[in-house]
């Protein structure tokens, strides 16, 4: 039977290995990103924008190939302009994550995009859908994307918790985004974060050497634990002293 | 395709760009190298030299896999030594010649990714030119060039050293022979032309110039950049002389 | 053929593709294995380029153009294949043309951006143009990288081809915001020449552009650092050196004798 590899990128293809994050909370919905565009080893590009808009309370991240996102989103974005001037109001969320659904699922064959559409509307508020490689679509009320996401859905299902309020929200994205910079080398740079709510879009932005930091390794880069006064194991501690 | 067989393999090869060439003239022989080393589009180094004196007699010009014509050299220099050591004289210009050929064969599975030109003095005092293929075929010829540029600098010798395409000037003959100055001159000329269209030579060229014993500096002492390698003195005499190739 | 569709010419592919699995490959397209680059400052942008067109190790053209106009206020630097960049720049230029003809404003940067990510999007990486497209219009600045599966970034300082490493070190060892245009000229030239030197498929002249509200300046070859040394011997050849097995000389002036029939000349007074 003939498989489509959806992992493999054309040769040269600029690449968005990625970490991408929405979540939604009682008022809207916070989305984040890395920065890095690579093409092979090299960073192409160190400050990105992959929190694309697509109406004024819908954005998405891109994540896979940029040419492919970009032009997906650049489609989603017409239809949405068109869609706004022929019903005199704004699209639902729904309506912007079907319309990346449909060019997903029915171009599968030539696209690598995994994209998280996640927005406000009137009529259900906050909310965040998935669409992964094959043009799934999924609602969920948090969702992560990109090759780190890999590394922290452990993280992410053992700290969520509902009825987070905004600023709890915006700091659950911004631990989790760094967590999976530190460990996919495909991810990294600052992190750029999006809050939307009815009242408008806020950017936030951490820069690369003001990122949350959790566990690195001191033990090991520091000073040497020795192992008569260390009361626990002393990892990765090779000689004693 | 997930599934269909794939195959991975080591490749112990590179090839390191750079172009060697060799002229012989009546009782001196000229050998030279630009000193480029280049691997894709990177430049490794812009000084690595491929022409190396063997004895008072022989140099040698090594092109291609630069690890390999460095090992190669290497081992060459060690079986003249023990040749000194056995004979208490230098090996013999031919001689030299059919040892680098039973070197070059003994890896015939294996090759040196390498072009060879040797160029000295032969014992009965001529200049001389040999020039290997990587597994060790070998011939005694006036000139040559190897290496990634030899395809510019060949026909450009074939014409200006054995006047190929050029009809003499009715009841003239071409020179069996171009003096000193002129091959210099066609040498240096050769690589500023190859370092112009080829984008691995440039950098910087060395030229080495073999003397047959006795004989004048035929204007070498007026070539600026030139200094003697010599090591006897009696018998022929090598020089070397350095020069700038463009960077670009 | 009486018939001829609109763009490429796709008839010749399956041909093409049984060939080169017999063995013949495709013959080598010219690539300027290239360094261009872009550079924001405080009044436009700064674009700059080498000199240098390659065929494999072979240097096809010593002083190429890569820097190339789209429309008055906005140039675009090239690299890649270089038939599919001057095509490309040169199609998206006359379509600028047209759209601000039609539209009758000055054309923006943003337009040209679009047109180039769509075309090259729709060939799939196909149209190997890589481009770093810059320009001055109403709206200000801009700086753009457009990769030829279509993906584009905006980025105050820029670089692609080859030599896109070395230049890239320059400008994240001495780009700063608001910088003059001298300063930006310089770390231009300085990104450029570190392509040239450093990256074998670089090499040549600095050519470099200047846009500001105020027009743009075109600095072709603005520093020349690899002129060609002086030759060491004449190579003009003695006449009579080709040989030849036939001489056969043709009167090339044809001679025509006029008779008139019938009349008197024509009054041409």
């Amino acid at each position: 039977m003939e498989h489509i590899d959806f992992q493999k990128l054309k040769t040269g293809e600029v690449n968005l290995g990625t970490s991408i994050m929405a979540v939604q909370f009682d008022k809207g919905v916070v989305i984040g990103a890395d920065s890095r565009t690579t093409t092979g080893s090299y960073i192409a590009n160190r400050v990105t924008d992959k929190l694309t808009h697509v109406h004024d309370r819908v954005y998405c991240c891109r994540s896979g190939s940029a040419a492919d996102t970009q032009a997906v989103a650049d489609i989603v974005h017409f239809y949405l302009q068109m869609y706004a001037q022929q019903t005199g109001a704004p699209p639902p969320v729904h309506t912007a994550a079907a319309l990346f659904q449909k060019l997903c699922y029915e171009n599968k064959d030539g696209l690598s995009a995994g994209i998280i559409v996640a927005g406000w509307d009137k009529e259900v508020g906050p909310s965040v859908y998935n669409i992964p490689l094959g043009g799934g679509l999924f609602r969920q009320p948090w969702s992560i994307g990109g090759s780190g996401s890999t590394y922290v859905y452990g993280y992410c299902d053992a700290t969520y918790k509902e009825g987070w309020n905004e600023a709890q929200t915006v700091e659950f994205v911004q631990n989790t985004l760094s967590l999976a910079m530190a460990r996919d080398g495909s991810s990294g740079g600052v992190i750029r974060m999006c809050v939307i709510t009815e009242e408008g879009v806020e950017r936030k932005f951490v820069p690369g050497n003001k990122l949350p930091k959790f566990w690195e390794g001191a033990e090991v880069l520091g000073k040497p634990v020795s192992l008569a006064t260390a009361s626990g194991p002393a990892p990765m501690a090779v000689e004693p002293l | 395709m997930p599934g269909a067989p794939s195959q991975r393999q080591f490749n112990p090869y590179s090839e390191n760009g750079g172009t060697i060439l060799a002229i012989a003239g009546q009782d001196f022989s000229v050998i030279a190298g630009d000193t480029r080393q280049s691997e894709g589009y990177s430049i490794q180094t812009r000084y690595a030299p491929k022409v190396f004196r063997l004895t008072d007699r022989a140099v040698l010009a090594v092109n291609g896999f630069a690890a390999d014509g460095n090992m190669f050299v290497k081992n060459v220099k060690q079986r003249l030594e023990w040749y000194r050591h056995a004979h208490a004289k230098d090996m013999p210009l031919r001689a030299i010649a059919r040892l680098i050929q039973t070197m070059l064969y003994a890896r015939r599975f294996f090759p040196y990714y390498v072009n060879n030109i040797l160029g000295g003095i032969e014992e009965d005092g001529t200049g001389a030119v040999y020039s290997f293929d990587p597994v060790g075929s070998y011939e005694r010829e006036a000139c040559r060039a190897a290496g990634a540029a030899s395809s510019l600098v060949q026909p450009f010798l074939d014409n200006q050293i054995y006047y190929k395409n050029q009809l003499a000037a009715t009841g003239t003959a071409h020179p069996a022979h171009l003096p000193l100055p002129s091959v210099l001159a066609i040498v240096i000329d050769s690589f500023t032309s190859a370092t112009e269209r080829h984008i691995e030579v440039g950098d910087g060229l060395e030229i080495f110039v073999v003397l047959a014993r006795g004989r004048s500096l035929q204007g070498l002492e007026g070539v600026k950049g030139m200094s003697e390698l010599t090591t006897t003195d009696d018998g022929e005499r090598v020089f070397v002389v350095r020069r700038e190739l463009k960077k670009d | 053929m009486a018939f001829n569709n609109a763009g490429f010419d796709f008839s010749n592919t399956s041909r093409n593709a049984f060939l080169s699995e017999k063995g013949l490959p495709l013959p080598k397209a010219t690539s300027t294995g290239t360094t261009i680059v872009g550079c924001l400052f405080k009044d436009g942008i700064v674009l700059g380029a080498d000199t240098r067109a390659t065929e494999g190790p072979i240097v096809a053209d010593k002083n190429c153009e890569k820097i190339h106009y789209i429309t008055e206020n906005i140039r675009c630097c090239g690299a890649g294949t270089a038939a599919d960049t001057e095509f490309t720049t040169a199609m998206i230029s006359s379509n600028m043309e047209l759209h601000g003809l039609s539209s009758g404003r000055k054309p923006r940067v943003v337009t040209a951006m679009t047109m180039l990510k769509q075309y090259l999007f729709r060939y799939q990486g196909q149209v190997g143009a890589a481009l770093v497209l810059g320009g001055v219009d109403a709206s200000g600045p801009h700086l753009f990288t457009i990769h030829p599966h279509g993906s584009t970034d905006k980025l105050p300082y820029v670089t692609m081809g080859s030599g896109s490493l070395a230049a890239m070190a320059v400008f994240e060892r001495g780009w700063r915001a608001g910088m003059t245009r001298e300063e930006a000229l310089q770390l231009v030239t300085a990104a450029i020449s570190a392509g040239i030197f450093n990256d074998l498929g670089s090499g040549s002249n600095v050519d470099a552009c200047v846009i500001t509200a105020q027009g743009t300046e075109e600095l072709r070859n603005f520093v020349k650092p690899n002129e060609r040394v002086q030759k060491e011997r004449s190579y003009t050849f003695r006449r009579g050196t080709t040989a030849w097995k036939t001489e056969n000389i043709r009167d090339l002036i044809v001679s025509e004798s006029v008779k008139m029939v019938g009349g008197d000349e024509m009054d041409t007074s």
